[in-house]
């Protein structure tokens, strides 16, 4: 008999856990969004809850609803419950992200050389309030405003919360606005189309007293649009006293340099890789 | 017994005092006291300079009416912020050109230490003999002077708003400047691997960059790393073209497999001036035979360049870059008055040399 | 009376494993100092393509995110983060350690390896998502004690973006779809 008892105790020691309480939340909820979970059990327990970013640790009555509070799950992911009296139980259950509200905009690069095939590239990530990734697919519109009367539109769908475009650079330098909107949220990002390398650059040369004015004519791309203020012409002159090399930012869309004039010389130009017509002066002048 | 403890005491001093005498140079000292060869008085000239005992040192010129004491004290140690402010003369050499009883022509090595590195300044001088003592004749440089003046700069500058460190990530910014390496050469010298070449700033905004290189061996492993350092025109305006030099003391070529180039380049706050011409630009031999590329700078904008660093890149007959030289120069650029520079190759070298680049860098004081 | 003594001894014996399992639990999650073993695969990464050192940088700074990541958790310590995490991850990692601190409970990750997928990788390189399937062993500690522990495989989906000298972890959410 004692034997029997003994045994007994030891089943129903062995098995009381199996009986701790219990939290049932629900499989997935709202980031941000409170919500209650039943309890089985009877008295007060320990309640954990544990997600990615966020831990809280509080005194609960059992065999009630437990109410969460909006704010102890505005992160998306896993989260644990671990619900204690003498023993632990555990579940789990999963945040959603709680829509569309904010937009990483990323755009490359914020300055494009004109009429540069797919030199643009514009990705759009979409999270929601909490900052969570907004991984279910969204329609992410993008609009391009190439001048105030113009507007281009694309949509892409987001794959993982991600959504991107490649875009042509036009052929006129200037500023160009790109925009990606999903719902009500839009994000606005500049882009500067400057010009491309000089072309058909040309040079020319008046004397002035002892000394040799080299000019550029106003500097170009081969679009037409003027090489920005700051682009280096590199002037050379080669005479007899031996070679002078000036390197001369362009300033209101022409480079201008003097030299010293020492009989006959030749000189030429260039800009970067790009390189001008050559002068052959006898004498100091053109 | 006292007596002879004090005579003891006194001889030991004296004999102390007699050795520190002797170790600190008096003997040369006295000796050139009263020069008595022309090697002397040059000597004994610099070594006053060296101490900036610039009064005693001044009083050995033959020429002293010729030469404005304030004009001698900068030949040996600069002015307007030049490099040479910034310099301490540590030694000299002197040897003789050609002598006779009355005059002679000396050449003096100045070993000066900078900060940027060592820097030898050679001068030829002239001795004269002044009744019982040799005299130096100071070169007499009358440096020119511009005329007071405005000279109108229309004033081209870049600044630069970056995204706020608390910024959000993927907010409106401005990217990096687009660099290109356009060429590269990896060389074996004597003792080290050099590579160098061109770098490009193909950006529309001015860009610092900076080259690295990393050698390969033979199963792609890192062997050695290194920067171009100070071997760079650091700060290249828009479509400008600057040669990088990368030295790798003690490696050799045969282990390298591959050299892995990477070109940084930050946007920075810059000035499209000031404006340096390369004029009279000549492959020549020294002084001393050594092949130099010389010319002269030019500052044609009209505030002062305090620090000129000169950089050439040398090309052979394909246009191909075979050798990058650089070099400080002692002298500050003032408004419009040239000053000479010379930047040495090695004479191997120097006979492939078809054609040249030279970049002026600029450190100066209102930018630092 | 033999039959009880040995009775008495079992139940001595049970009694003794209950006792000794809770600290064997405990070394068993003891830090692992080593870096956790890290593969990508970037079979079907676009629109740009990886560059093979990129490949190892990201699969390297990974490794090393969550090697800091398990230390900061451990020791409470939200400067750790510095190294490797960057934006809204290093801000909610900060959280939860702030959290911890707050309430006396810990997580303790025992990495047992990640397989990276690459997902996404933008035309200009300054973002690359990743799904990454984790094997861990997570434990949850309230003071000394463990009151949870368990054994999972789960889906994360990750942003990183490049610093100075490395990637960067940006973002870093448990999938939904992960099975525990």
């Amino acid at each position: 008999m004692r034997l029997f008892v003994s045994t007994l105790l030891f089943w129903i020691a062995a098995v009381v856990p199996s009986l701790a309480a219990e939290v049932h939340p629900p499989s997935q909820v709202l980031a941000g969004a409170a919500f209650s979970m039943p309890s089985s059990g009877a008295g007060q327990g320990t309640l954990y809850l544990i997600g990615s970013a966020h831990l809280s640790k509080r005194q609960v009555n059992l065999g009630t609803d437990i109410e969460v509070d909006g704010d102890d799950v505005q992160h998306a992911g896993r989260y644990t419950v671990i619900l204690c009296t003498d023993q632990c139980s555990a579940s789990e259950f999963y945040v959603h992200p709680a829509g569309p509200d904010r937009l990483s905009l990323l755009v490359h690069p914020s300055r494009v050389p004109v009429s540069n095939p797919n030199a643009i590239s514009a990705v759009a990530v979409v999270w929601d309030v909490y900052h969570n990734l907004e991984i279910s697919p969204e329609t992410v519109k993008f609009t391009v405003n190439p001048d105030e009367h113009t507007s281009l539109s694309e949509a892409r769908t987001t794959n993982n919360g991600i959504a991107w475009i490649r875009l042509t650079s036009a052929a006129k330098s200037g500023v160009v606005k790109l925009q990606a909107s999903v719902g009500k949220v839009s994000e606005i990002r500049v882009v500067q189309q400057v010009a491309s390398d000089a072309c058909n650059l040309r040079i020319h040369a008046s004397s002035e007293s002892k000394k040799i004015v080299i000019e550029t004519d106003p500097v170009r791309d081969c679009s037409g649009n003027f090489v920005p203020d700051g682009t280096v012409v590199s002037f050379t002159m080669t005479d007899s006293a031996g070679e002078t090399t000036v390197d001369v930012p362009i300033k209101r869309g022409v480079a201008k340099v003097e030299m010293p004039a020492h009989g006959h010389a030749r000189i030429t130009a260039a800009s970067g890789v790009v390189t001008g017509n050559e002068l052959n002066l006898a004498g100091g002048g053109e | 017994m006292n007596r002879l403890l004090a005579v003891l005491i006194l001889v030991v001093t004296v004999t102390f005092v007699a050795i520190a005498w002797l170790q600190s140079g008096g003997v040369a000292r006295e000796r050139m006291q009263s020069a008595q060869t022309p090697e002397e008085a040059v000597r004994l000239l610099l070594t006053e300079a060296q101490q900036h005992n610039f009064d005693a040192a001044y009083a050995r010129l033959e020429n002293r009416a010729e030469v404005d004491k304030s004009a001698f004290i900068r030949d040996f140690y600069g002015s307007n912020g030049s490099l040479l402010t910034y310099a301490a003369l540590e030694s000299f050499d002197v040897w003789g050109l050609h002598a006779n009883d009355h005059e002679a022509t000396l050449r003096a090595k100045l070993h000066y230490s900078t900060a940027v590195g060592p820097l030898d300044d050679i001068r030829d001088l002239k001795a004269e003999h002044d009744g019982s003592t040799w005299k130096v004749v100071w070169p007499t440089t009358h440096a020119p002077k511009l005329a007071p003046q405005v000279i109108p700069v229309n004033y081209l500058r870049w600044d630069v708003i970056n995204r706020g460190a608390e910024d959000d990530w993927g907010v409106q910014n401005v990217d990096s400047p687009q660099v290109r390496i356009v060429s590269m050469n990896a060389l074996q010298r004597a003792d080290r691997v050099v590579v160098l070449g061109e770098i490009v700033n193909e950006d529309t905004v001015p860009a610092y960059v900076n080259v690295g290189a990393t050698l390969l061996g033979q199963n792609q492993q890192e062997l050695a790393q290194e920067t171009s350092f100070d071997k760079i025109s650091h700060t290249l305006l828009p479509k400008q073209v600057s040669p990088y030099r990368i030295d790798f003391p003690g490696m050799r070529l045969d282990k390298i497999k591959s050299v892995r180039m990477d070109a940084k380049a930050m946007l920075v706050p810059a000035s499209a001036d000031p404006v340096i011409e390369v004029s009279q630009q000549r492959l020549e031999a020294d002084a001393l035979g050594k092949k130099i590329l010389s010319g002269q700078l030019v500052n044609q904008s009209g505030q002062i360049v305090n620090i000129p660093h000169v950089i050439a890149a040398f090309y052979d007959a394909n246009g191909k870059v075979i050798w990058v030289s650089d070099g400080y120069i002692e002298q500050e650029l003032m408004p419009q008055i040239p000053v000479a520079f010379a930047v040495d190759l090695p004479d191997d070298v120097a006979a492939k040399v078809q054609s040249y680049h030279v970049v002026v860098n600029h450190y100066d004081r209102q930018s630092s | 009376m033999k039959t009880k003594a040995i009775m008495r001894r079992a139940l001595l014996a049970v009694s003794a494993a209950v006792v000794i399992s809770v600290p064997a639990s405990f070394v068993t999650v003891h830090a692992d100092d080593s870096l956790p073993k890290v593969s990508l695969n970037a079979d079907n990464l676009g629109p740009r393509s990886i560059e093979e050192l990129t490949s190892k940088v990201v699969a390297r700074d990974y490794a090393f995110a969550w090697q800091t990541m398990a230390e900061a958790l451990e020791q409470n310590r939200p400067d750790l983060l510095d190294g490797y995490f960057t934006g809204i991850a290093k801000q909610d990692l900060a959280q939860m350690i702030a959290d911890q601190t707050k309430t006396g409970v810990r997580v303790r990750y025992v990495d047992h390896g990640h397989k990276l997928d690459a997902l996404f990788y933008s035309p200009a390189g300054d973002a690359m998502q990743l799904r990454d399937h984790a094997d861990l062993e997570i434990n949850v500690m309230d003071g000394q004690k463990v009151i949870h522990s368990e054994q999972v495989n789960l889906q994360y989906t990750v942003l990183m973006t490049p610093g100075a000298d490395r990637w960067l972890v940006r973002d870093l959410e448990v999938a939904p779809e992960a099975k525990p």
